[in-house]
């Protein structure tokens, strides 16, 4: 037992996939202590705020600044305030009045600012439609006021109606963000529903990886339990047992999820009851391999002698022939778990997952993300995290498994 | 005296392992063979036979490594042959091989006859797939096995035949030297008598003119081969004629095992070699002095140190010990 | 001969006992859960009405329509007699279509997709595992983790990652469907392209999701050959390395075969789900369209055509594997 532990402890495979797991499930069990809160409160109003620090405009204008003269903050400002549309516009006008740009980048901002003083004409927009002329001035005039304006003026309505001036900003003033009492760092942004996507992803992941163990534990002692019986008993109870375990690999556990799933009401079909689902539907592999060692096992010496001192046979099955299938078992349970994750995910993308509205699962996270297309309008921070985190907590687990295969099965060795 | 057929001088060959450690299996063995011969090998698990017979193939491949010595079949020296030469020229033709697990050693999904095409075009690329088949059948026959085998995979035959067919597979191009490793340690005696019926008409056909029969069952050899040697961690410790062997061994570790047989009569079988208490040294760090000493009634202190070298005496004997023979002789008479 | 037809004999009844038992879970699942499917849909159809005798109404007129006021044998002959003669139901959601005339169109869909890409992706694994097992070294070392995290990478995932890089950024695939929403389907050049170009995506996922598992298996068995005591024994006999690994590359081959048809139910599975992704006109995304509108005769449907449709792959692969492994052979004359 020790050489195992230490042969184990050995394995690089083991050893990355144990380390990778534990600092997933440490996050999971961890942040939500540290920093508990409603994972699904909705933070903000709009969707899918992409990733960055918030810092509140209201309470910046009235902290201290300082005076900075960075060189290159008027160009940094004016490429900002410029969209990519603008400057599709500006490269339009420019083309429409037989200017020669084969060599201008659209995001060189000074070349493209200098050309536009330079050829602009508010008065002479021949072989432009009305709408272009308009659009084009109105561009011309907020490209001018960008320049030109060198204070905001911050106007508060007191109480006569009249506005009166609150302070001013200029252009070369800066507040630390420390500073600004109400600033607020979103990691992975908010998602469809502007929730706080970073802290609904570890919630998710602990649910997820709740509901993995549960299937796990379920499909593994139901499995361990059929494989012990038939193994052992042998006879009829073998094949019974083994026939309706054919039956149930052959019948994909996939289909049985959904159609139980879709069977169950919607109130009812919380993260733990969807977990026993899936448990359900994915023992018979477990209790396949089970079967298989314990009718080697069987007719050993040790089985043999405890049979002929008269032992139960449960005590026999507990103490001389579950010691030797444990590492199987664990194997099978790690396998469990992973695609016990997995499932919860795919039966969620088809809008089979548990209905919650406290806590987010990983497939729930997908299909959210998947319903209001983050996928095609780029807010990757909504489903990639939650693929990521997936793949992950799957490679892991299964990364630990081949280390422990390769220690069992010293062929299997490079 | 005949022709040598094969001839292995000071032979050195190791293993190396996992955690990249030397095991010394084979450390300076010498003997020949010569025609019409058959010389047995006998020794326990672990003294290193098997990698001996793996040794003189003459092809290596991890985790088995060639150190030095001489390997010389009908005159011609393979040791220092490139590996795609031995393998094109010797392997099969001039020495072949019946490995210690025959039961697997066929390719299960592939038909017997299949295979024999493959062996043969190994070295003959533009042999006739007709040919091949008139000559196996021919073979077949004449080594009491039915033709049907042929056309059988090798899941489809029975323990004893799929032994048989081993041996006619491996014999198939009339090779001068066969060497058997443990060829009927695995059947029942019906197949075994069968196998060794098999091994002596391969000899006396002509189809092998030498053949090396390795084993852990010493009565077998006595009625089998006509000269026996004794291996022990990696060296030959005794070599005479197989009666000389079983009724006069001289080397306290031969003599250790011939103690359990008294007549070794044909069928006499499952006596193993293990009735001397204790393990043989550690291949990785064999000891100074005799290797045999750690386990040896009769040993000195002397015996732990230097080298102790064959000695050669009568007609072709040979022993590894410090002891003289009138004293080894009456050590043991005095038990 | 002989042998054949007992092991064939067997694979018939197991396929046929196999098939009534997948019939009958799916017609008793739905039925044995404590929801009501038609309460829930004409909840869904009155809305808000509160009129009570009308909700009365439509709930009864639906139950006779699904024929679930008669008793539960009388529904399963129904239900037997209708599926023989293909008749799957109404679908609730696009009624009065057909469920058999929803799903016959888009089954050709996942067929065409899902076959061949299961199989090149088997194949391709098949060859990079055994490379790896013989390589070894170098090799090895990066094909073997490389296949491990994508093997975890599960088929939706690596399906939104393809759509997102190709059609989304690179733009050089379409974003969703089969073919141009604005074609009607025909044998024409410009629609058998757009078929094509639509195919990429979702075949490509679906292959490199397979790939990791089939070379890792492949691997470990191809290592488990090489070290097989026949090995050893043809190089002693002369023959070239690259004709033995020919052997093992076979024997290791064969078990992958079982492999496969015990695996592909969970393949087709993800790659269902992969479907929806790029809303890909195949069952999957009938079946989400079922789910999201509480559609059961359309869920019903679709598992059972997944369910038919997997056990016919198994039963294939049975018999084909029946006639190239002569252990098969050997096993059943015993």
């Amino acid at each position: 037992m020790k050489n195992l532990l230490r042969d184990i402890r050995r394995s690089p495979r083991f050893m990355t996939g144990f380390l990778i797991f534990l600092f997933i499930l440490l996050v999971s069990i961890l942040y939500p202590l540290l920093s508990p809160g409603d994972p699904l409160a909705m933070i903000g109003r709009g969707t899918f705020a992409a990733p960055g620090t918030y810092v509140s405009l209201y309470d910046a204008t009235s902290a201290k600044t300082e005076t900075l003269l960075l060189p290159d903050a008027d160009d940094k400002r004016l490429a900002a305030a410029m969209s990519d549309a603008d400057r599709a516009a500006m490269i339009n006008y420019f083309t429409l009045s037989g200017v020669a740009i084969d060599d201008l980048d659209p995001q060189d901002t000074d070349r493209m600012i200098e050309l536009w003083q330079e050829i602009f004409d508010e008065n002479n927009m021949p072989k432009m439609t009305n709408a272009q002329r308009r659009d084009f001035r109105n561009l011309d005039k907020r490209l001018k006021e960008l320049q030109a304006s060198d204070t905001l003026y911050v106007m508060d309505m007191g109480e006569d109606g009249e506005y009166e001036q609150r302070g001013s900003v200029s252009k070369t003033d800066y507040v630390n963000a420390s500073a600004v009492a109400n600033a607020k760092t979103l990691l992975l942004g908010t998602d469809n529903f502007g929730r706080d996507t970073l802290r609904e992803l570890i919630y998710a992941t602990g649910t997820s990886l709740l509901v993995g163990l549960v299937a796990g534990i379920v499909a593994t002692l139901i499995g361990l339990s059929l494989g012990l019986l038939a193994g052992y008993m042998g006879g009829i109870a073998d094949d019974v047992i083994m026939f309706v375990t054919n039956l149930f690999t052959v019948i994909p556990g996939f289909v049985l999820l959904i159609l139980i799933s879709s069977s169950v009401s919607q109130d009812m079909r919380g993260p733990s009851l969807v977990a026993v689902i899936i448990g359900l539907t994915s023992w018979p592999w477990t209790t396949r391999s089970v079967r298989a060692q314990v009718v080697s096992l069987r007719n050993r010496d040790h089985v043999n002698l405890s049979k002929l001192s008269g032992h139960s046979m449960l005590r026999i099955v507990l103490s001389d022939i579950l010691p030797y299938v444990a590492s199987y078992v664990v194997m099978a349970f790690i396998l469990q778990v992973s695609s016990g994750i997995l499932a919860e995910a795919q039966l969620s993308m088809l809008g089979l997952g548990p209905k919650t509205t406290t806590t987010p699962t990983l497939g729930l996270m997908m299909n959210w993300a998947m319903l209001y297309s983050a996928h095609t309008n780029g807010s990757w921070w909504a489903y990639f995290p939650v693929i990521l985190t997936i793949t992950l907590i799957s490679f892991s687990l299964n990364l630990m498994n081949t280390g422990l295969d390769q220690v069992f099965n010293p062929t299997l060795r490079d | 005296m005949g022709k040598k057929m094969l001839e292995v001088k000071n032979l050195k060959t190791k293993y190396v392992t996992r955690f990249h450690e030397d095991v010394y299996a084979v450390d300076g063995v010498s003997f020949s063979i010569e025609e019409g011969k058959s010389l047995g090998i006998a020794g326990e698990s672990g003294c290193g036979k098997s990698t001996l017979a793996l040794s003189m193939m003459g092809y290596y491949f991890p985790p088995l490594h060639y150190m030095s010595g001489d390997i010389i079949i009908d005159g011609a020296n393979i040791s220092g042959m490139k590996p795609d030469d031995v393998r094109k020229t010797i392997l099969g033709t001039e020495i072949a091989y019946i490995p210690q697990a025959a039961m697997n050693a066929l390719n299960p999904t592939q038909k017997i006859i299949r295979f024999l095409e493959d062996v043969i075009r190994a070295h003959d690329p533009k042999a006739d797939k007709k040919e091949i088949r008139e000559r196996a059948q021919a073979r077949f026959a004449e080594l009491g096995l039915p033709k049907e085998v042929l056309e059988k995979h090798a899941v489809e035959l029975s323990g004893g035949m799929k032994q048989r067919t081993v041996i006619a597979v491996s014999t198939i191009l009339s090779p001068k030297v066969l060497i058997a490793d443990e060829p009927s340690s695995a059947l029942d005696v019906t197949s075994q008598k069968m196998v060794i019926k098999m091994m002596r008409e391969l000899m006396e056909k002509g189809y092998i003119k030498s053949m090396l029969f390795i084993t852990h069952e010493l009565p077998l050899l006595y009625n089998v081969t006509d000269d026996i040697m004794v291996m022990y961690a990696g060296q030959i410790v005794e070599r005479g004629s197989a009666k000389e062997m079983v009724f006069d061994p001289v080397h306290p570790y031969s003599h250790g095992l011939m103690g359990s047989i008294l007549v070794p009569e044909e069928g006499t079988r499952g006596h193993k070699l293990a009735a001397i208490p204790g393990t043989p040294p550690n291949l990785k760090k064999p000891p100074d002095g005799c290797r045999f000493a750690e386990r040896c009634k009769y040993a000195r202190p002397e015996c732990r140190f230097g080298m102790v070298l064959e000695k050669e005496f009568g007609e072709g004997r040979m022993y590894r010990c410090l002891m003289g023979l009138d004293e080894l002789k009456e050590v043991y008479d005095n038990e | 001969m002989k042998g054949y037809k007992k092991y064939f004999g067997k694979k018939i009844i197991w396929f046929l006992i196999t098939l009534v038992f997948a019939v009958l879970l799916n017609f008793i699942l739905p039925r044995l859960m404590p929801a009501n499917p038609v309460a829930t849909i004409t909840g869904k159809l009155v809305g808000g009405s509160t009129d009570a005798a009308i909700v009365q109404q439509t709930y009864e007129q639906y139950m006779k329509e699904f024929g679930l006021d008669k008793s539960m044998p009388e529904q399963f002959l129904i239900y037997v007699k209708n599926l023989l003669r293909g008749d799957l139901g109404v679908s609730f959601s696009q009624y009065p279509k057909r469920v058999s005339e929803i799903i016959s169109s888009s089954v050709g869909w996942t067929i065409a997709l899902q076959l061949p890409a299961i199989l090149v992706g088997w194949i391709i694994g098949n060859v990079l595992g055994a490379l790896a097992a013989y390589i070894k070294k170098g090799f090895d070392k990066v094909l073997l983790p490389v296949s491990l995290f994508m093997s975890n990478i599960p088929a939706f995932a690596m399906a939104v990652i393809l759509l997102v890089v190709f059609a989304v950024n690179l733009k050089v695939a379409p974003l969703a469907g089969g073919y141009n929403y604005d074609m009607i389907p025909n044998l024409s050049w410009p629609f058998i392209w757009s078929v094509i170009t639509h195919y990429q995506l979702p075949f490509w996922s679906i292959v490199l999701v397979s790939i990791g598992g089939q070379a890792i298996g492949m691997r470990s068995m191809s290592i488990y050959e090489l070290n097989a005591d026949y090995v050893k024994y043809a190089r002693f006999l002369g023959i070239k390395d690259r004709k033995i690994v020919g052997y093992v590359f076979r024997n290791a081959m064969l078990p992958q075969v079982t492999g496969l048809a015990m695996s592909i139910g969970t393949m087709m599975g993800g790659a269902l789900v992969a479907e929806t992704i790029f809303s890909y006109p195949g069952l999957g995304t009938t079946l989400m369209k079922g789910v999201t509108s509480a559609d059961y005769p359309l869920i019903s449907g679709s598992t059972l055509v997944t369910t038919l449709m997997v056990l016919v792959i198994t039963f294939v692969l049975d018999i084909i594997y029946g006639f190239i492994d002569p252990r098969v052979k050997a096993a059943t004359i015993e």
